[in-house]
């Protein structure tokens, strides 16, 4: 599936294959990717019932309000050494937020990350007051600028994110609990883990995913954007075609950065190919489904 | 020899002297027969109050606000609630709660109400005849709905990705019918009379909106509790295995809670468009999350957790409540969401923990 969209993206599009090419993809999908990680690890240590399982819908305005901070300290003078810890800070404790209600409350995630959600649009709201905040630093400036072979910093740093949690998520003792977790809370609890250690992690590694690529963001766009509550969906959508993607059929880190790159090149093509960006969002549409679809058929055939 | 009586034994241990049976046993000293007598009692009282904390929590919010802002507790205002706020949202959250109920969840009822918007205004513009084009409008939300339909139920797609699924193809639709995002206004020369009926128009005093969210709820009312169907859809949202097993037609059910739901979006949008006179592109999108919002404020209300038509019914009156009298006691409008946020959160909060207490 994903070798065919991409040979037929190199066949349509003459610079589809060329390194700056796929380092432009990698620096544009960054931000969703780091995202998209976030919510595959609630995902993971969630369970993935639609209406009870772990899900984090602030993700998007964790972004923002983060990017709001940010920019706000940077504006206002202080140098990066503050500027960045207080945004991953702030990351963080949205992400705390959503643990506590989601253990200590025993709130559906699904409603406490909604709430949460609209707290965090709230404040970035009253930060900005609904303006983009301009802001430049040296670190910002440095996130944004090329590396070696010309590859985009932003590349190098999706990569090594990537790298970083399949390692930790895929190969570690922690990470395989956590999927224990997710896939059979009783029998993990049976079998001694403490569940409610696990749910706080994902949701505070989710919220400090949030805060990381709040800075991308903010190097990216030189300052905090209006419309960082639009990045929910296609965040939701990565992940969950992250699952698709990966070989098991559960949310797996390699899996979203898989659906991320998908996503990327999809977007990239099109633009190469000069097909209007109308038609993007319902061809993504149309692509999940007919993926869904044959995998949910394809595993009906096999069970 | 010392030895210890039955009668010691269960003094000793029924005795927990937590701050509750403190209070309750408090309670149970004063000369009023109607207050709880038992331990029993006395947990079943708090049981019921924190269940019905949402409603209790809209009453203090509405008292709250009837002292504290000005112009709240008129009438004008009242209604301005009832309409503005309350009605659409009220019959989007309605069509959430069939949904929910039967187990799924549906994240393209901004889809329905954009597409039918678009289908009324076009034709409206195109000069239709009114009534056709109202028809028509709930059509173009039926294609939406039976879209989902065919998604779930027979290529069993997860609900969530379904329509995540026609949320997206909805939006490239949109955007592509109104060449980017380019609203459809219609000229008031070339409006049929009628035409703001729906939106504004009044039915023996009653706005026509409220008039249609009455309708609505008592006829899904009647349907989930009082008709086989409403069983059936319940059954699948509580046991699908079960329900399968039992006979229903787990395929006709779903297929139909979709199609109803999205027709009820349709509804929604020919009232937006009828308010407004106009389409706007993806206006829908902002029901999505207030209608899951409200429809699980109402599951607080249930004894069991489950949806309902009268629990949602006070969520949406809740949100339009809050919405509304944030902004009349002058917060910042930023401050507001912020506000709004942080009731729910609260009022979640307490639902919640008061779930929990009813388990252990």
């Amino acid at each position: 599936m994903f070798t065919s969209v991409m040979i037929y993206f190199a066949i349509a599009a003459p610079g589809f294959l060329a390194l700056s090419n796929i380092a432009n993809v990698l620096e544009q999908s960054a931000i969703l990717g780091v995202l998209s990680f976030g919510m595959t690890i609630v995902f993971i240590g969630g369970g993935s019932d639609v209406v009870t399982g772990g899900i984090d819908l602030s993700l998007a305005n964790n972004l923002g309000l983060s990017a709001a901070v940010y920019s706000t300290l940077v504006r206002s003078g202080y140098s990066d050494a503050v500027a960045l810890p207080l945004t991953l800070l702030t990351g963080l404790a949205v992400g705390s937020v959503n643990a506590f209600a989601v253990v200590g409350l025993n709130m559906l995630p699904l409603l406490a990350t909604l709430t949460v959600m609209n707290i965090c649009a709230g404040f970035e709201l009253v930060l900005t007051q609904n303006t983009v905040v301009q802001a430049t630093s040296p670190l910002l400036s440095a996130i944004a600028d090329t590396g070696p072979f010309g590859v985009p910093n932003l590349a190098y740093f999706i990569l090594f994110l990537a790298a970083l949690l399949i390692f930790g998520i895929e190969h570690t003792p922690f990470g395989l609990r956590l999927y224990a977790v997710g896939a059979y809370r009783q029998a993990a609890r049976a079998a001694g883990l403490r569940i409610n250690r696990y749910l706080i992690a994902t949701y505070l590694l989710s919220g400090l995913c949030g805060g990381i690529a709040a800075t991308l963001s903010v190097a990216l766009l030189s300052g905090s954007s209006t419309g960082s509550g639009e990045m929910l969906l296609p965040v939701v959508f990565a992940a969950l075609l992250g699952v698709v993607f990966s070989r098991r059929l559960v949310p797996s880190i390699s899996g979203t950065l898989l659906s991320v790159l998908f996503i990327g090149f999809l977007i990239n093509g099109f633009q190469l190919t000069n097909v209007s960006s109308y038609w993007v969002n319902g061809v993504e549409g149309v692509l999940i489904l007919l993926v869904v679809a044959a995998t949910s058929l394809s595993r009906r055939g096999q069970s | 020899m010392r030895y210890v009586t039955n009668e010691q034994r269960r003094r000793r241990t029924l005795f927990k002297p937590t701050p509750w049976a403190v209070v309750s046993w408090l309670i149970r000293s004063l000369p009023l027969s109607s207050l709880p007598a038992t331990v029993q009692q006395a947990r079943h009282l708090r049981l019921s109050l924190l269940r019905y904390s949402i409603a209790a929590a809209l009453f203090v919010v509405f008292v709250f606000l009837a002292l504290a802002a000005p112009g709240f507790f008129t009438a004008s205002n009242l209604l301005n609630v009832l309409v503005n706020n309350f009605a659409i949202l009220a019959i989007v959250s309605l069509g959430m709660t069939l949904v929910i109920c039967s187990g799924g969840i549906d994240l393209s009822v901004g889809t329905a109400i954009d597409i039918s918007s678009l289908v009324f205004v076009s034709l409206v513009a195109a000069k239709w005849d009114l009534r056709a084009a109202l028809v028509a409008g709930c059509v173009g939300a039926a294609a939406v709905g039976a879209f989902n339909a065919f998604l779930i139920a027979p290529l069993r797609i997860t609900p969530f990705l379904a329509t995540l699924g026609t949320l997206f193809i909805g939006q490239s639709v949109q955007q592509l019918a109104s060449n980017g995002g380019q609203p459809i206004y219609l000229v008031t020369g070339a409006i049929p009379g009628d035409f703001t009926f729906v939106g504004r128009g009044s039915f023996f005093g009653i706005p026509f909106p409220l008039v249609l969210d009455a309708v609505g709820a008592v006829v899904l009312f009647l349907l989930l509790q009082r008709s086989p169907y409403g069983r059936y859809i319940l059954a699948l949202g509580v046991q699908p295995g079960v329900a399968r097993y039992s006979g229903v037609r787990v395929q006709r059910v779903s297929a139909l809670v979709y199609i109803l739901s999205a027709i009820g979006c349709g509804v929604a949008g020919i009232i937006l468009s009828s308010t407004v006179k106009a389409y706007v592109p993806l206006s829908g999108n902002a029901y999505l999350l207030d209608s899951i919002g409200a429809t699980f404020i109402g599951t607080t209300l249930h004894v069991e957790g489950r949806p309902s038509v009268q629990g949602t019914l006070v969520g949406v009156l809740l949100l339009s409540v809050v919405t509304n009298g944030l902004l009349l006691i002058g917060w910042n409008f930023y401050w507001q969401q912020v506000g709004t946020g942080v009731l729910i959160f609260l009022v979640l909060a307490a639902s919640f923990i008061g779930r929990r207490l009813r388990i252990r």
